[in-house]
Order: structure tokens, then sequence, then C-alpha cells
């Protein structure tokens, strides 16, 4: 009997020690289900919505490459969402088309001003340097809100994201443009 | 007599040049606002199956409308997918366009799920990123 488990303990472990793993590529932009937490569908799909959408906006549409900056997306779910990387993707989508140009935002505020002042020392050619003052200011900003709602019972979760974007005039401080992109997802167990 | 029957024949054959194409007074190379290049499309049958292409997974879901407009110097796109069975589908879908000279005009898009309620349609509805984008084609794949 006791010769039967050990045989039996050896054969489990050998069969754990030896399950195979591997690691392939993947297609980045599939749709991803893995869990119904804030994924990179979402992200990507949120990104590109906003975008094309941005795009038809009259203040971006009609304008002859508007200046904007982005400000914060507060995030106002449950959960830990990286928003700078839905407006870093909003931006690289509206940058790519050649339709906005983006003034420099806040996160990004002081490397371009430690740059801009390490270029005046007397170790950069005058002629070459960046002159002081002449940074250009943003005609827009964009800021936003993204929320969740969850609900859970027994086996079953529900969660819903909605995110909002907003376009402000900084001069006047008219809303230029505004939409949202909804996501539901539904987790079964069993 | 003879009056008579030529009027109504005149008549005639003007509605039926009427409505021998659907595609109207569009310029050429268009079907439906759609770019069409040099393909032949006298349906909107004819311009869902040059437009719409499957991808991994076949799904039964089906494009069924498509129309195209001009905004500013963008292609906005509305296309129709219909779910004629009595279950529910998901599927995802994504854009791919092409410039005035073939190649591609933009970066893969993601995939964007959807899900289609039995017996229902869907309109799903884009703008093309750049106006580099003279043509699209629209890919479907299940999630099933």
């Amino acid at each position: 009997m006791k010769a039967r488990l050990v045989v039996a303990f050896a054969a489990a472990a050998l069969a754990a020690g030896c399950a195979k793993e591997t690691t392939r590529y993947g297609d980045a932009r599939s749709v991803e289900t893995i869990t119904n937490q804030f994924g990179s569908t979402d992200l990507q799909m949120m990104a590109e919505t906003m975008a094309r959408s941005m795009l038809q906006a009259p203040a971006i549409a009609s304008a002859n490459l508007p200046i904007v900056t982005v400000q914060e997306v507060r995030n106002k779910t449950s959960e830990y969402i990286d928003t700078r990387a839905i407006t870093d993707s909003i931006r690289s989508e509206l940058q790519k088309g050649g339709r906005v140009r983006f003034a420099v935002d806040q996160a990004g505020m002081n490397p371009q001003v430690e740059e801009l002042k390490r270029q005046q020392s007397e170790l950069y050619a005058k002629d070459q340097r960046a002159e002081m003052g002449q940074m250009v200011g943003a005609q827009y900003r964009l800021e936003g809100n993204i929320i969740s709602i969850v609900k859970q019972v027994r086996d079953t979760k529900d969660v819903y994201y909605k995110l909002n974007l907003q376009l402000w005039n900084i001069r006047n401080g008219l809303l230029e443009w505004s939409d949202e992109k909804e996501i539901r997802k539904t987790t079964t167990k069993g | 007599m003879t009056r008579k029957i030529l009027i109504p024949a005149v008549l005639g054959m003007a509605l039926a040049a009427g409505c021998a194409t659907k595609k109207g007074f569009e310029k050429p190379g268009y079907a439906f606002g759609c770019p069409i290049g040099e393909a032949k499309v006298s349906s909107m049958e004819d311009l869902v199956r040059t437009k719409v292409q499957a991808e991994g997974r076949r799904t039964t879901i089906q494009a069924t409308e498509m129309r195209c407009s001009q905004s500013g110097d963008l292609m906005r796109i509305d296309a129709n997918l219909n779910n004629d069975s009595k279950a529910v589908k998901r599927i995802s879908y994504k854009f791919r366009w092409i410039d005035r000279e073939g190649m591609r005009a933009w970066d893969e898009e993601p995939w964007k799920p959807v899900m289609l309620y039995e017996n229902s349609n869907l309109v799903i509805n884009t703008i093309s990123p750049t106006n580099k984008a003279a043509d699209f084609r629209l890919i479907l794949r299940s999630e099933e």
C-alpha cells in the first residue's frame, strides 16, 4: 500500500515538474476577455472612439491645426486605471492624423522648462539654442472622467464603464466638444 | 391610338431607366457614397460583397447595408449588421483603411467586440482617421 502511494506521489510530482510552459506572441489588438477588469480592448476602443469623434468636432474639423493640451482624466472607478494611457492613445491617433497639434501639458512642463533652461548655458551655440519665451499656448484643453458601476450576484459580475471627455476652449471657457463611450462586460462562473 | 400607346411606353422606359441603377446621380467610382474604384457595383449586395470581408472564425452575421458620405475631407461610414438567427451573437469588427495607391493608409485597428440580439440589426459607424484613406474594408470575425 505504502509503495503504491510513494509511486503515485512520485508520478504526480513528475507530472507537475514536467508541465510544459509555452510562450507565444499574440495579437495586441485582439479582443481580450481574460477577466472583466479594465483591459487592453477597453483602452483601445475608448481611445479610438474618442479620437474619431473628436475629429468631427467643428472646433477641430474647421480649424487649421488647433492646439490642444491634455489634462487629467479622473479615475472614478473602483479599480486602478492608468488614465494617462487612454489620453496618450487619443493624442497619438490625433497627432498621426495630422489634424491637431498638442502643446506641452502639465505633466510634461517640468522636463520642458528644465531643457529650455539647460540650453541657455554657455555650453550651447547661441544661434542653435531654443529661445526663452517662444512656447505656444494651447487653444483647447482636453479633460474627462471615467466611472464604473460594478454589480455582483453570486456567480455573475457585471461591470459598466463610461468614459466622458470634454474639449474646452481656454480663451472663452466654452465647451466645444464632448462625447462618451460606454462598455459593459459580464462574467458568469460555471 | 398610336399616341395613347406611345406615351405610356415612353413613361415606362423612363421609369425603367431611372430604376436601372440604385446609384442615382453619383460620381464615377462611387456607389451609395462609398468608393468602389473599378469594381462593378449595381446594387447594395454588390457593394457589401466588395467591402465586407471575414477573417478568423466565420460568423453568420451579415452586413446588409452600407452607406458612406464625406465629412470635410474624411469619409463617414454606416454599416448595418443583421443577426437573423434566434440566438444572441457576438462578433468583433474593424475597418481597414486603404490609400489611393492601394497601400494601407492607417495602422491595423483594434478588433471591436459587439453583441447583436436575436433577430436584430445593429448599425456600426466610423469616420476615416486620415484624409489619406481613400477606400476601406469592413472585417468581421466571430467571437463565439
